[in-house]
This record gives C-alpha cells, sequence and structure tokens, in this order.
C-alpha cells in the first residue's frame, strides 16, 4: 500500500470514527444536534484548535513546538498588562503579537541557526515564557477590557459563528493552501522528511525552519489573544497545559511525530473527533478523568494502528513474493 | 378517576400559588424535581467529598427527584475544565448550578450565560471576585474571625497563666495563613489575651517533613513554650507527630486548623486537645439547601431575604463585606473539635 494510500485510508478511518461519534450523540443527548451547541462545542477549544494548525505544519516540518501553550499565555500577559498600565487595548494588542514575534524569533534562533533540537529549546520556552508571563502578572488576574474586546471573544460575529471560529476557518483555508499548495509547503515536507538530503539538494532548511516557529509562535499569540476575549480577564497560568492537547490532536490527524507525513484535512478531522468526543461526554455528565482516559486511549490506538498496519501488510507482502 | 384529577388540578392549582409566604419553610418546598450540579475545584480532595456528601444529604431532605450531578474537572485542567462544565450544564439546561469557583473572574462569561438562560448560579467556599454571573455566594467562615478563634484556643491550651507560643505556618506568602496570622495579632491586643506571648513565627511551607523538623526546632529553642499555633491542616499533623515523638505532650501542646480524620489520635492522646475547621459537610448541606430554594422560586437573592435550611437553622442574605458587590451567606462559626467531637467528624 503507498503512502498515498495510508493516508487515504486514515481520513477515511477518521470519518468513519466520527459519524459513529456524532450518530452516538444524537442518539445520546437530546441537546446535543443543536446549532448552539455545536458553536459551544468549536467555541469551548477554538484556541486549541487554532494552534493546531501551525503545529501541524511544525510537525510535518519534522520538528515539534511545545512552547505554544506559554506563548498564548505570554501573549495574553502582556496584552493585559499594558494595557492595563494605561496603553489603548488596540495598541496593546499588537504588543501581544510583538512578543509572540520575539518568542517565535528566539525558538527559531537557537533552533535554525544555532542547530539546538526543538525539543529541547522550546521546552525550555514552555517554562521561560510560563515564567514571563507570571512575573507580569504575579497573583493578580487583570479584567475590565473594553466592551467590544469581550464583544469579540463572547458573541456571535457571523451568523451563529464567533469571531475565532470564522478566524480558525478562514487560518485552515489559508494554511491548507501554504502546505498543499504552494512551494513553500513543499519545502516542509521535504525538510521533514530528510533535512540532511534537503540542505545538500540546496533547500535553506535553516529558513524553513525558522519560518514554522515564528508561525507558530504568531499564531499561539493571537489565539492566546482570542482566549482573552473569551473568558474576559488574564491570569498568570492563562492556557497552561494546552500544548500536550494540541500536539494530540495533530498525532490523531495522522500526522507522523517523525514528520514529512500527514496533512491539514486529517487534522482537521481529528479535531472534528476530539471536539464531538469531549462535547458527547460532557452532555452525558462524563467529564475530568474519564475524558482524558478515552482520548489518551484514543491517540494510543491512532499510534498503534497505522504501524501494525504497516507490519501486517509488510507481512502479507512478505508472502505473496 | 374524577375525584383523582380534581385532587391532582388542586394540587396543581397549589403549587401555581405566590410561595411568598412559605418562603421561610424549606419544607414547604420539598419533592420538587430540580436538576442541579455541584461542581468543586476539582475532584480527587477529601474537602470536596465531603461537600458532596452534605449536598447529598440535603438533597434526600428536599426530597428532589432528580439526582445531584457532582462534576468536577481534574486538578491540572481545572479553569477550562469548569468553564466548559458551566457551559455544558447550560446547554442541558440544568436548573442550578453549585460552584466552588476556581477561575476567577474568568468563568465570568459562562457564568451569565446559564444566567440568561434563567439557571441560578451559586458559589460556595470560594467566589466569583467581581461577583458577575453570581447569584450568591455560600461563605465557609468570616475569614477575620478566625483570629479570635486562634487566640481562644492558645489561651485555653496554655491556661489561665498564659505562657509562651509560637506559629507554625505554611509558606511566607500564603495568602489565607499570613491574613489569618495578621487577624490573631489583631485579636491579641485584647487584654483578655495579655499573658500570651507570641515568641516566634515559622514556615514548614506546607510539606509534612519540614512543618515537623520546624516543630522540633522550635521547642528546642524555647524549653518553656506552651503552644503551638498551626492555622494550616499540614502544619498542624506535622507538628502533632514530633511533640508526640518527642514525648513532649504534657508540656506543649498543638492547635491551629486541621480534618478531624487527620487530627483523630493526636486529639485523643492529648497532643492536640483542640483545633478548629469549618466543616465542608455542612458546607455542601448549606450550599444545596440555599440553592434548592433559589431554583425552585421559594427563595430570592436579595439582601435581607431569610430562610430555613435543615438542621442548620436559620440564614439571612447578606452584603458581602469582603467584595466590592455581591451577596452573601455566612454559614460560620468554625466547629472547635475536642475528644467530645473528633470521633464523629472523623468518619
Amino acid at each position: 500500500m503507498s503512502a498515498v494510500g495510508t493516508l487515504k485510508s486514515w481520513e477515511a478511518m477518521m470519518l468513519a470514527l466520527l459519524v459513529a461519534i456524532i450518530a452516538f450523540n444524537s442518539v445520546g443527548s437530546p441537546y446535543f444536534l443543536s446549532v448552539g451547541n455545536f458553536v459551544n462545542l468549536f467555541q469551548l477549544s477554538i484556541e486549541k484548535s487554532i494552534v493546531a494548525l501551525t503545529m501541524a505544519l511544525v510537525i510535518i516540518g519534522g520538528e515539534i513546538d511545545l512552547s505554544v501553550a506559554s506563548v498564548m499565555g505570554l501573549a495574553a500577559c502582556v496584552m493585559a498588562w499594558t494595557f492595563h498600565a494605561g496603553v489603548p487595548m488596540p495598541a496593546a494588542i499588537l504588543a501581544a503579537l510583538g512578543a509572540g514575534i520575539l518568542a517565535g524569533l528566539n525558538n527559531a534562533f537557537w533552533i535554525a541557526r544555532v542547530g539546538l533540537p526543538s525539543l529541547a529549546v522550546t521546552l525550555a520556552g514552555l517554562i521561560g515564557y510560563r515564567g514571563v508571563a507570571r512575573i507580569l502578572l504575579e497573583d493578580r488576574a487583570i479584567g475590565g477590557f473594553p466592551d467590544w474586546f469581550n464583544t469579540i471573544g463572547q458573541q456571535a460575529l457571523i451568523g451563529p459563528l464567533t469571531a475565532a471560529i470564522a478566524i480558525f476557518f478562514v487560518l485552515f483555508i489559508f494554511f491548507a493552501i501554504v502546505l498543499h499548495g504552494s512551494a513553500f509547503g513543499r519545502l516542509v515536507y521535504v525538510v521533514g522528511s530528510n533535512a540532511q538530503a534537503a540542505r545538500y539538494s540546496g533547500v535553506r532548511v535553516g529558513l524553513v525552519k525558522a519560518a514554522l516557529f515564528v508561525g507558530s509562535a504568531f499564531v499561539a499569540a493571537l489565539a492566546g489573544i482570542l482566549y482573552a476575549a473569551r473568558l474576559g480577564s488574564v491570569r498568570g497560568d492563562m492556557a497552561e497545559g494546552f500544548e500536550l492537547d494540541v500536539i494530540t490532536a495533530v498525532l490523531l490527524g495522522g500526522v507522523s511525530i517523525f514528520g514529512g507525513k500527514g496533512n491539514l484535512v486529517g487534522v482537521g478531522l481529528a479535531l472534528l473527533v476530539i471536539l464531538n468526543l469531549r462535547n458527547g461526554m460532557g452532555l452525558a455528565d462524563i467529564t475530568g478523568n474519564t475524558q482524558n482516559y478515552v482520548i489518551g486511549g484514543l491517540l494510543i490506538l491512532s499510534v498503534l494502528i497505522p504501524n501494525m498496519w504497516q507490519e501486517l501488510t509488510n507481512k502479507w507482502r512478505g508472502r505473496e513474493t | 378517576m374524577t375525584r383523582f384529577l380534581m385532587g391532582a388540578a388542586a394540587l396543581a392549582v397549589l403549587a401555581a400559588l405566590p410561595q411568598c409566604a412559605l418562603a421561610q419553610d424549606a419544607m414547604a418546598t420539598r419533592g420538587k424535581a430540580v436538576s442541579m450540579v455541584l461542581l468543586p475545584k476539582f475532584l480527587g480532595i477529601l474537602p470536596f467529598d465531603q461537600a458532596h456528601k452534605g449536598a447529598e444529604e440535603a438533597a434526600k431532605e428536599l426530597q428532589n427527584p432528580t439526582p445531584l450531578q457532582f462534576l468536577g474537572p481534574t486538578p491540572q485542567n481545572s479553569v477550562a475544565g469548569q468553564i466548559e462544565i458551566v457551559t455544558n450544564a447550560t446547554t442541558q439546561g440544568v436548573k442550578a448550578i453549585m460552584i466552588s469557583n476556581n477561575s476567577g473572574d474568568q468563568i465570568v462569561p459562562a457564568a451569565k450565560a446559564a444566567q440568561a438562560k434563567g439557571i441560578k448560579v451559586v458559589t460556595w467556599d470560594s467566589p466569583i471576585p467581581s461577583s458577575e454571573g453570581e447569584d450568591v455566594f455560600v461563605a465557609q467562615v468570616d475569614f477575620s474571625e478566625i483570629g479570635k478563634v486562634m487566640a481562644d484556643m492558645t489561651l485555653d491550651l496554655a491556661g489561665p497563666g498564659g505562657g509562651k507560643f509560637a506559629i507554625l505556618s505554611a509558606s511566607p506568602d500564603a495568602a489565607n495563613q499570613n491574613a489569618w496570622i495578621a487577624a490573631m495579632k489583631t485579636a491579641l491586643k485584647d487584654p483578655k489575651y495579655a499573658k500570651l506571648d507570641l515568641v516566634d513565627t515559622v514556615y514548614g511551607n506546607d510539606e509534612s517533613e519540614k512543618s515537623y523538623t520546624q516543630a522540633q526546632a522550635l521547642v528546642d529553642k524555647y524549653p518553656d513554650l506552651k503552644v503551638i499555633m498551626s492555622p494550616t491542616s499540614v502544619g498542624i499533623v506535622a507538628g502533632a507527630k514530633a511533640l508526640q515523638d518527642e514525648k513532649l505532650c504534657d508540656k506543649v501542646k498543638i492547635s491551629g486548623l486541621g480534618l478531624p480524620s487527620e487530627m483523630l489520635a493526636y486529639t485523643k492522646n492529648g497532643c492536640a486537645p483542640e483545633f478548629a475547621l469549618w466543616s465542608f459537610i455542612d458546607l455542601g448541606y448549606l450550599a444545596y439547601y440555599t440553592t434548592y430554594l433559589l431554583a425552585a422560586d421559594a427563595l430570592k437573592a436579595e439582601e435581607g431575604a431569610k430562610f430555613k435550611a435543615g438542621r442548620m437553622g436559620e440564614y439571612t442574605i447578606t452584603k458581602d463585606p469582603t467584595r466590592a458587590k455581591g451577596l452573601r451567606i455566612l454559614m460560620g462559626p468554625f466547629t472547635i473539635y475536642n475528644k467530645d467531637n473528633v470521633e464523629a467528624a472523623a468518619k
């Protein structure tokens, strides 16, 4: 079976799983099939979904960014702190996006320039950016943002959709074009499959990686601001631990943790699977650890099944020849 | 059959009557189906399980046919999890949500959305700081009162002659403990406590081992120390064990805030003859009563409203003096535990 074939069958499996979950939820809860619930289902994890898009690109590029949740927290805290210091909200938002870009440049420098492994660099970022966020806000919570800002986060903007949901769809299309329809996208796959070979064939690997990490941090900062708008107030521990949920969605979407494989359709389907599963369990009053077990189990299966499938097909071929 | 129908109609008319006259008596509204969610900060620690137990007790007394949902996030996912649970409960159209808020004001949009759908939002244990999106807060104790309770227990144990005592606290920057110690120092100015001499304040960082060695160091440093006052449930247990291991319980006593189940042995062997805490069972019980009456329209969340909460007696809704806005029901006072009541409470 070709790589393309495996991918297609992976998405088919996700789709089947999604249909099964939706069918199960519809039967299980009378509240599931309503526009309001579908909006909630997206809205409750929309920031993670947005960050999952760039995380997919980073992982396809053969790297990982563990610092995204801390960058979200950092951006939200920078925004709240500057706003609280008397700066107008639009400028505070720009400052937050700027902080995100700086964090991304910092990651990119150590990974693309110095050549350190992204696992180590972004782990340091996870701790460091969170530290800055906590130093800025200490134990305070900062709220009282302008009404228009909270409205962006909490009210429907286009039909029943909130701004964050609309941004997610726009970014989804944008990154799908970047990844699957642009020269840069092809380079991401090439670098992710074999960075060494790419380098020898003249690809500026460092530049590709730098672009990935700056893009990842910028989108994370944007997501952090949207999160602040949704909650209406900011604390130092905002978005703590989100990186694992984001990476879970990407891996479940069929993106290979070793890089070079995967696509955004799979990630989109995986997001839908997780969101519907969470929502269904929530409406069935299943919360906390049980939810984590189910989603963790799903991830383990998602890693196991392709490998077992590979092994099975290899054996099958071995018998044929 | 006709008689039955007429009876049913009469009952329906009775049920539809304005309930203001009955507002003070919870028993009058027993048996209504009110779907309620009890939402702790997170699942898996004893105090919240005790609150759940108390709420179930109230649910049984009020004969609510709809089972209570006890839903909570994991500690790592507390903020996002609480928001998700409130949002899903809103989708389900429950009648009331009882929150021990761990999300600061970040819970406000979700709580407001719940209220917009007619859901009663009651906080207990920990309120919404801005009080937006909240009907009323069921508070355990008045934190300023704790200073007096700590001073009283110290005097009790030191005896009428007074003497030296020291404080074994949590960490130097623990907001709760610092506020309580400050309240105790204020209380000590009363001439009643003139013979008490606070010689030292040490910190065990809420770690058992550190608290244990700090207690040992205290008794070494002050041979005539009479009482160690530990306003933290970790410090008081570790300190009691230190006194017991050093065989000093005849000379030095420990007191403070502790959980009866953890203090049982030390109260019975005389190392910690008395200590205080609020009962989380009672807190859950009172939160449930309050919320049920609000959701059944038998109580209005407004200043001065009175109601009777089963075995706990009568309560009044007042302005919350600890927040700029917001309403409060003060459970209080502390329960003082000693050899007479600790065993029952430890169960």
